[in-house]
Order: structure tokens, then C-alpha cells, then sequence
């Protein structure tokens, strides 16, 4: 199973960078070691690495060209936006030249009648919406780090959000794309008229989630949605987290199909109100249940009730509600500040992504905690409930190298059990190199041969973002064993 | 016609090995409603029958969620569905197709923008390659990124790419109301305006289709929800409620004329419409999916004209030298299906 494995030797990179330098000028040809240091991580910092060199790209001619050099060079690249990823993807596995596409930052066309946008792949998530707002609309996919991450990172990791239970993911948004293939061949996947042709595959919707592998998104056709007149949004506090679980099966049961549906635990609660986060939420909780309503003004008054009944038959603690546009920041601004809040806990974070169906979410969560105990870590959780997507997080101090081997392998604990309640081992941050030793609790290995075949498609020499998502024949072997990750870890600590 | 007729992936594979070993193209085949839909296979392709694997393996209400064998008829989970208070979004209750069918061709798209369409609401499959290769992919969950989405290509492949035995299904709940609408008849703009109009809506019919008749133009659809909503959605847009949904599909084409399917823009269908001869039949869903029977002459200015409109389309019915035929692909989407059909199919027996 390839499709990772690089059989390329580099070439002497003095000579590429001078040719980078050529194509895009010194001060976008980034290659001092110093510099460097800003790209060695992303979200997921147990996974550094320097890259060879920093390109910025400011066009989709300026992309094609630095790719058919590094094609022609046979050099290894690496597709980036804001390094926003939970899970190692903007990161070089090896040696490689990253492609930062930050600069590629302008929202090229809007259509209104036709509710669409062509966009550069560096917008920045929440700008987009900040750009169509007067226009009574907005981009749908509301990724947690919206205000930072770039739309072509959402769309290389197909991310959700808070509202993505009943907006969906961003493939169900992406209607076109212009990808510069890693030989530099253009193609146009998917059209504004529609994201697959007449008797054409769904190859936009293949590219989304491909986490950098297939090639870069240079242009971006997306759906725009009208906004809804009205939002109610109602928190509810609870004496135990079973109950707010049964809150929500108890809402999704009665057919409402709220916009968001996320719970807090107590951890996290006290750790958003001790922090600049701070709403309001109360600390003695043992989860705090946000529940997001949209639609016209008739049908969110006997929504709300309908809601209302559930917490209160349900023993809710406390309830609020915002009707007042200008209430609502502040119940989701401890939600959108959890992962941030959660920063005080200690010197780094982990936070883990794994799905189990809805019903099993109290199985999970007490399977979580125990996990945590068995590891010695702290955990906390803050979890997108409507889809069964927890995010438990870790806060470690990453210095030390024994915790962070506890930390890693717990994560990979928690995700074994996600996968043994039949669910999965991402719903949101993909695997990147974080799970890649996860991948074969989930999938066989020929499942993942297909996968691989799929990727030569796109990737015929394994030269774009080599070492992600999927793991070496080795890895698949070793992974019953030993998580790899563990020991690359411990081996990094050793030669220190 | 060589038929196999199988009841499992197992068999599925062991069908797919034989036709390899033996050089044999297979079509694959559900309940043939959808055949109008596709090429004739080669008179010398073996028939591989899904029609045998029927079975709703598992259907969790609380989770959304259904597992469902490609055989198994649309009618039979409509029902299945209705008794647990859900639906499958792209589901007609009246289709008398498979639901592998329904995925494989695929020939509605979404029926209006953020509407359940098949590409939406297929949340992984366990498949079998042409060589016999049983695989996974995606999840069983309303969420999973987890891997490159293999599944994703199924929808629309028309049995091409690989033979899916197993699908994973994202359910809702139904709706409390569902009451089906239409417009007066409208000329061409007028017509346009309207379905703009309701493509905006923040509260989306679940089905909107415009149609252009020899009496003129309606836009027609479903809205679905509450009953005060759905209530004043009529009033607000000055709907008349009548006790049919519209037709999702033209009729049959006459033997001297070809049935194009093709996604065009909102804005553009008047342009469309002005180069389809006046009495030519033409139908555009909310998605961007049109249909347009026409004669081979008129389809080959349509497919010149299509470009500039940033449309494009295919002729799905018509002689069989020329069915398939599409306006142009770009050269790199091109590429990338051919290479697609060879790294999952490289002995090429899939017809
Ligand atoms: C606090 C916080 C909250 C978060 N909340 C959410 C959440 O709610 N939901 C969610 O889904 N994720 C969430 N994330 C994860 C992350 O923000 C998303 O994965 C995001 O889409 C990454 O975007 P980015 O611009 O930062 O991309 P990067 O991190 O730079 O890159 C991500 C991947 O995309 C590839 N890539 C980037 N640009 C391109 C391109 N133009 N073409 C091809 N490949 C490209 C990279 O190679 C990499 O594999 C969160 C992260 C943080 C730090």
C-alpha cells in the first residue's frame, strides 16, 4: 500500500529555492531556519517538523508554475492555509517545500441570483460571510476557528461546525473547484451550475476531505444560503451529563432538527469561566446543553416550547434563552472559546476527534473517562452532541515526554472505543499524521489499498503532502502492536 | 444473455473474479427502472443481477441512520422508513427502482439548493471492484472524515466504477405537513423570477422544479415542515396547494428525439430556453439538473450554444452511437475519470 511512499531522491535544494526565488521573488521564497520555526507545527503540535522552504503563491499561474518546477525537480510539497489543522496535515512528514496559500485571499465574484461565490482559497472562513452579509446571506460551514482558517484548509479536510448537523459538511457546500494537480495539470471539478457534470464522477466531492494529497484548490466555487429571519438559541444546565445526552435523543426523537446542538462538560465549563471566554455559564453543572433553533418566527415559538418541555421534564437546572440577536455571542462564546480556554490548563492541548453514533454517547463518555483515569491525564469534553462528534481534550505539558506517550496513548484508546461503538475515528479534523495509526482499527487493508489507488489518480509519484492519511504497510502491522506515534515520540525524546 | 444472479458481496466478488478470468464485460443491473438512463451494454456483457440483495440489514430511528442492500426496492424503505416517522430525503416513495439504482444513476442531483440529494445523504458502502476486491468505505455515522471518501463516487457512476453491496444511509425525521405547490402559467421571465425567488427562500421547498409545456411556464414543488408554516409559505409566495408533486422527470422521448439531462444555472435558464426550439419540453429542478427532449439536429446546436452559458449536459436517451455523448469536459476532469476508471476497473470489465 503506497501512495505515501516517496521513490524520489531530492535534489540538491539550493539550486530549487534559487529557482523558487526566481518564479516568486526572495521576499515569498521563505528559507531561513529562523523563519522557518513559524511553519515547524499546526494545531497539532506533538508532530513538528521544519519544512525545506516557505513558498506564497499569489495565483493560480504562480501555483502551476512553483508545482511543475518541484514536479520537474521531483522535490515533495506541501499544501497550506492558516495551519489551523488539529491533525498534522499543513505539516511536512519530510523533507518538503510548503505552499502557503494565505495570500490567495480575495473573494473573486459573488452571484446573487444564482447563490453562489468564487473564492481564493486563503479567505479566511468567516470573512466570506462577513462579505455577503448585506446581501441577506451567508457561507454555511462554521468551523469552531472560522475567524482563522482558510477555506481551501476547510474544504482539503471537508470540516463541519456547530451548525453542520443540520447545514451539513463543507462538501455540501462546494459546488466547484480549480485544482492544480501536483504535475501542474489544471482541472476543473465541478461547475457553478452544479458540483458533478451530466454522466461525470463526483470528483469535487472526492477532492473534499483529501486533506492535501490530490493537489491544490486554487479557486473555489461555493453555495451561498439565505440567512433565516429568526434564531433562538436556549442553554439548559444539568445535574449529570447522562441526562443532557438524553436531552438531546429526547429532541432529536420528537423530529426538530435544531441548527446546533453542543454540550459543554463541567470541566470545560470552569475552565471557559475562569478565562476571557467567560459567559455566564454556571460552574456547579455537570454540562451545560446549547441548543440552536433557526427559522420563521411562528415555527421557532413552538420549537422553543417543544425544547423547553424537554429540559424541564428532563430536571434541567437552569434554563436561559437569547431572542436578542445581540444575547446570542455571548451563550456560544464559551463554546466557540472552549479549545482557547482550555489553553490555561496547562502548557499544550490535545484535542481528539472521534464519532460514535448518537445513542452511544453516554457509553462513550463514561468509556472516556475511564480511559482518561487508566492514562493518568485530564481530560475534558466539548462535543457537537446532534452528531455524535466529541472532542475530548488533553491538556498536557508537552515538555515532558512521558506524559505526552500517556497523552497519545490514551487518544488512541478513546478512538479504538469510538470505533467499537461502530462509529469513527474523525467526524471533523481528519487524520492526517495524528491517526494515522488509527486508520486500521477502522478500516482493512483492502480497504485502504483503494484508497491509495484513488490518491495515484491525483498523486501519481506520492510527491503532494506525502505521509498523511494513509499508513505504510508497516504501520498497518505495527499498529496492533505498539502506536506508532508513542514511539516516535519516546524515539524523538531519546536522541534529544 | 448470461445472467448471474447473487445474494451477497461473496458472491458478488466470486461473479466479478470468473468474468475477469474469463474476459468478460459485466453489467452490473438492479431492477432495470433506471435503464433509460444508461447505454445499452455490449451484446457480449454478462448481467450481474443486485436485485438479490434485498435486505434492510439495519435501521437505527434515534441514530438516522440505515443500512440498506442495493437490491432492496425504494417502495420497501419508503415504507420502512414512513412506520419509523423518517424519510430518506431523495427518496420517491413512488419509485419503482432499487436503491443502488437510485445512487448509481443518480439523474436528479439535488432537487433544490441544501435539499437531500443522493450525494448527500450516503454516508459510506461496502463495495466490490471489478477484479473482485470487497472494500469499505466511509462510516456508518451522520459524520465520519475519516479517509479518502471512495464512496462519494458512487453516486452517479452508472455501474463503472465498482458494484456496491452494502449502503450507509443518513435518515431525517418526516415532516409534520408536506403539501405540493404550483404556480399560474407564466412566460419564460416571469417563470425565472419566480424560481429565483424561491430558491432564496430561507425555508427551502424540498422539491422545486420550473417546467416549460407547449401551454407555457409553471414552477412547481413540495414544501415540507409545520402546518402554520407551510401555511403561510403558500400565501407568501401566492402558491396554489394541488394533491400532486410535480413530475421529477420528462416523459419518455419519442423514437426520433434524445432526452438531454445537463445542470444549468438560475439565471441562465432563460438563455436556455431561447435556444430550445418553443415546443421542445424542458424541465430544470432547483438544483440545477434540466431535462429537454429534443431532436439529434437540435442537440447538436444545444451542445455548441451550452458553453457559453457555463451549462453543460449529456444525451441520456437516444441511438446508441450517440447516448453518452456530453459537451465537453475540461481536459484535467477528464483525465482524472479516465485514470479513476482504471485504477478501480484496469481490466476494464465494467459495461
Ligand atoms: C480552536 C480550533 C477550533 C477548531 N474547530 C473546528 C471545527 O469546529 N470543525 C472543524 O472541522 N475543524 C475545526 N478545527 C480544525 C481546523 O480549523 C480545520 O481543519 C480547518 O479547515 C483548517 O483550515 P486551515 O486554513 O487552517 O488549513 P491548514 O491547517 O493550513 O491545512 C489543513 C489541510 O488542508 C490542506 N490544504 C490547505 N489549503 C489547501 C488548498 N488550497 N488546497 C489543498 N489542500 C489544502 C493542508 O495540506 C492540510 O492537509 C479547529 C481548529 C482549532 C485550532
Amino acid at each position: 500500500m503506497s501512495g505515501n511512499s516517496a521513490d524520489y531522491a531530492l535534489p540538491p535544494m539550493t539550486s530549487v529555492v534559487r529557482e523558487l526565488e526566481a518564479l516568486l521573488g526572495k521576499n515569498r521564497t521563505i528559507s531561513s531556519r529562523d523563519a522557518l520555526l513559524a511553519w515547524e507545527c499546526d494545531g497539532y503540535t506533538i508532530h513538528r517538523q521544519l519544512p525545506l522552504c516557505v513558498v506564497l503563491p499569489e495565483s493560480t499561474a504562480e501555483v502551476q508554475s512553483v508545482l511543475r518546477l518541484l514536479h520537474r525537480r521531483a522535490v515533495p510539497f506541501v499544501p497550506r492555509g492558516a495551519g489551523t489543522c488539529l491533525s498534522g496535515g499543513p505539516t511536512p512528514v519530510e523533507p518538503a517545500v510548503v505552499v502557503e496559500l494565505a495570500r490567495m485571499d480575495n473573494v473573486l465574484s459573488i452571484d446573487v441570483d444564482d447563490l453562489f461565490a468564487v473564492v481564493q482559497p486563503g479567505v479566511v472562513n468567516l470573512d466570506l460571510t462577513t462579505a455577503v452579509k448585506h446581501l441577506a446571506l451567508h457561507y454555511a460551514p462554521d468551523p469552531s476557528s472560522q475567524s482563522v482558517c482558510t477555506i481551501g484548509g476547510n474544504v482539503a479536510e471537508n470540516s463541519g461546525g456547530p451548525h453542520c448537523f443540520k447545514y451539513g459538511m463543507t462538501v455540501d457546500h462546494v459546488l466547484g473547484l480549480t485544482v492544480v494537480l501536483p504535475d501542474g495539470q489544471i482541472a476543473q471539478l465541478g461547475s457553478s451550475a452544479g458540483p458533478r457534470p451530466p454522466q461525470g464522477f463526483d470528483l469535487s466531492g472526492l477532492f473534499c476531505g483529501s486533506e492535501g494529497t490530490f493537489g491544490i484548490a486554487t479557486e473555489i466555487t461555493v453555495r451561498l444560503s439565505t440567512d433565516q429571519p429568526c434564531v433562538r438559541t436556549l442553554l439548559a444546565s444539568f445535574a449529570d451529563m447522562t441526562t443532557a445526552c438524553l436531552a438531546v435523543s429526547d429532541i432529536v426523537g420528537m423530529g426538530l432538527v435544531p441548527a446546533a446542538l453542543e454540550i459543554l462538560d463541567q470541566a470545560t465549563i470552569r475552565a471557559v469561566e475562569a478565562s476571557v471566554y467567560r459567559a455566564g455559564y454556571p460552574e456547579d453543572a455537570a454540562a451545560v446543553l446549547l441548543v440552536e433553533l433557526d427559522g420563521t418566527a411562528e415555527v421557532l415559538h413552538e420549537e422553543a416550547q417543544e425544547v423547553r418541555e424537554v429540559f424541564a421534564r428532563r430536571g434541567a437546572l437552569r434554563i436561559e434563552e437569547a431572542t436578542d440577536p445581540k444575547d446570542r455571542p455571548r451563550l456560544w462564546k464559551g463554546r466557540k472559546g472552549a479549545f482557547g480556554a482550555m489553553g490555561r490548563l496547562n502548557t499544550d492541548l490535545y484535542v481528539l476527534d472521534g464519532v460514535v453514533p448518537r445513542t452511544r454517547l453516554v457509553e462513550a463518555l463514561s468509556g472516556i473517562a475511564e480511559i482518561g483515569k487508566k492514562h493518568g491525564v485530564v481530560l475534558t469534553n466539548v462535543f457537537h452532541a446532534g452528531d455524535g462528534n466529541l472532542h475530548p481534550n488533553i491538556s498536557y505539558d508537552g515538555r515532558d515526554a512521558a506524559e505526552t506517550a500517556r497523552v497519545v496513548a490514551a487518544g488512541h484508546d478513546i478512538l479504538q472505543l469510538c470505533v467499537d461503538l461502530g462509529g469513527s475515528i474523525s467526524g471533523e479534523h481528519g487524520i492526517g499524521t495524528e491517526k494515522l495509526d488509527h486508520m486500521p482499527l477502522m478500516y482493512r487493508p483492502q480497504d485502504l489499498e483503494v484508497m491509495a489507488r484513488v490518491r495515484r489518480v491525483f498523486d501519481r509519484d506520492g510527491r503532494c503532502n506525502p505521509g498523511k492519511v494513509l499508513p505504510n504497510r508497516s504501520a498497518c502491522a505495527e499498529s496492533q502492536k505498539w502506536p506508532q506515534m508513542v514511539a516516535r515520540v519516546l524515539g524523538e525524546e531519546g536522541r534529544r | 444473455m448470461n445472467v448471474y444472479a447473487v445474494t451477497n458481496s461473496s458472491e458478488v466478488a466470486a461473479a466479478l473474479r470468473e468474468c475477469v478470468a474469463a474476459s468478460r464485460r459485466v453489467h452490473l443491473f438492479g431492477r432495470g427502472t433506471r435503464n433509460r438512463w444508461q447505454a445499452a451494454p455490449p451484446a457480449a456483457a454478462v448481467t450481474l443481477s443486485l436485485r438479490g440483495l434485498s435486505s434492510i440489514l439495519r435501521l437505527e430511528p434515534d441514530d438516522l441512520t440505515c443500512s440498506v442492500e442495493p437490491g432492496v426496492p425504494c417502495q420497501e424503505l419508503a415504507m420502512a422508513l414512513r412506520q419509523k416517522g423518517l424519510e430518506l430525503g431523495c427518496l420517491d416513495a413512488d419509485d419503482s427502482g432499487s436503491i443502488g439504482g437510485l445512487y448509481a444513476s443518480d439523474p436528479l442531483g439535488a432537487p433544490n439548493p441544501g435539499a437531500s440529494s443522493p450525494r448527500s445523504t450516503l454516508l459510506g458502502i461496502e463495495g466490490v471492484l471489478a477484479e473482485g476486491l470487497e472494500f469499505r468505505s466511509g462510516a456508518r455515522v451522520v459524520k465520519s472524515v475519516a479517509g479518502f471518501d471512495v464512496h462519494r463516487l458512487f453516486v452517479g457512476s452508472h455501474g463503472l466504477l465498482y458494484a456496491a453491496t452494502l449502503l450507509h444511509l443518513k435518515l431525517r425525521p418526516a415532516p409534520r405537513v408536506r403539501a405540493a405547490f404550483t404556480t399560474d402559467t407564466l412566460d419564460v421571465a416571469g417563470a425565472v423570477d419566480k424560481f429565483i425567488e424561491m430558491r432564496r427562500n430561507p425555508t427551502m421547498p424540498r422539491r422545486l422544479v420550473l417546467v416549460r409545456e407547449a401551454s407555457g411556464c409553471r414552477v412547481a414543488g413540495v414544501f415540507a415542515g409545520r402546518a402554520r408554516q407551510v401555511a403561510s409559505l403558500l400565501q407568501q409566495h401566492s402558491l396554489r396547494e394541488v394533491d400532486k408533486a410535480p413530475q421529477d422527470h420528462l416523459q419518455q422521448p419519442p423514437a426520433d428525439r434524445e432526452l438531454v439531462v445537463g445542470i444549468v444555472r438560475a439565471s441562465k435558464i432563460a438563455a436556455l430556453a431561447d435556444i430550445l426550439p418553443a415546443a421542445a419540453p424542458l424541465l430544470v429542478h432547483g438544483g440545477g439538473q434540466f431535462e429537454a427532449i429534443l431532436t439529434p439536429a437540435e442537440v447538436d446546436v444545444l451542445f455548441t450554444a451550452l458553453p457559453a452559458l457555463e451549462a453543460h449536459a449529456a444525451i441520456a436517451i437516444g441511438a446508441p452511437s450517440r447516448v453518452r455523448r456530453t459537451t465537453p469536459l475540461d481536459q484535467g476532469a477528464a483525465r482524472l475519470q479516465r485514470d479513476l476508471r482504471s485504477a478501480l476497473d484496469p481490466h476494464s470489465v465494467l459495461a
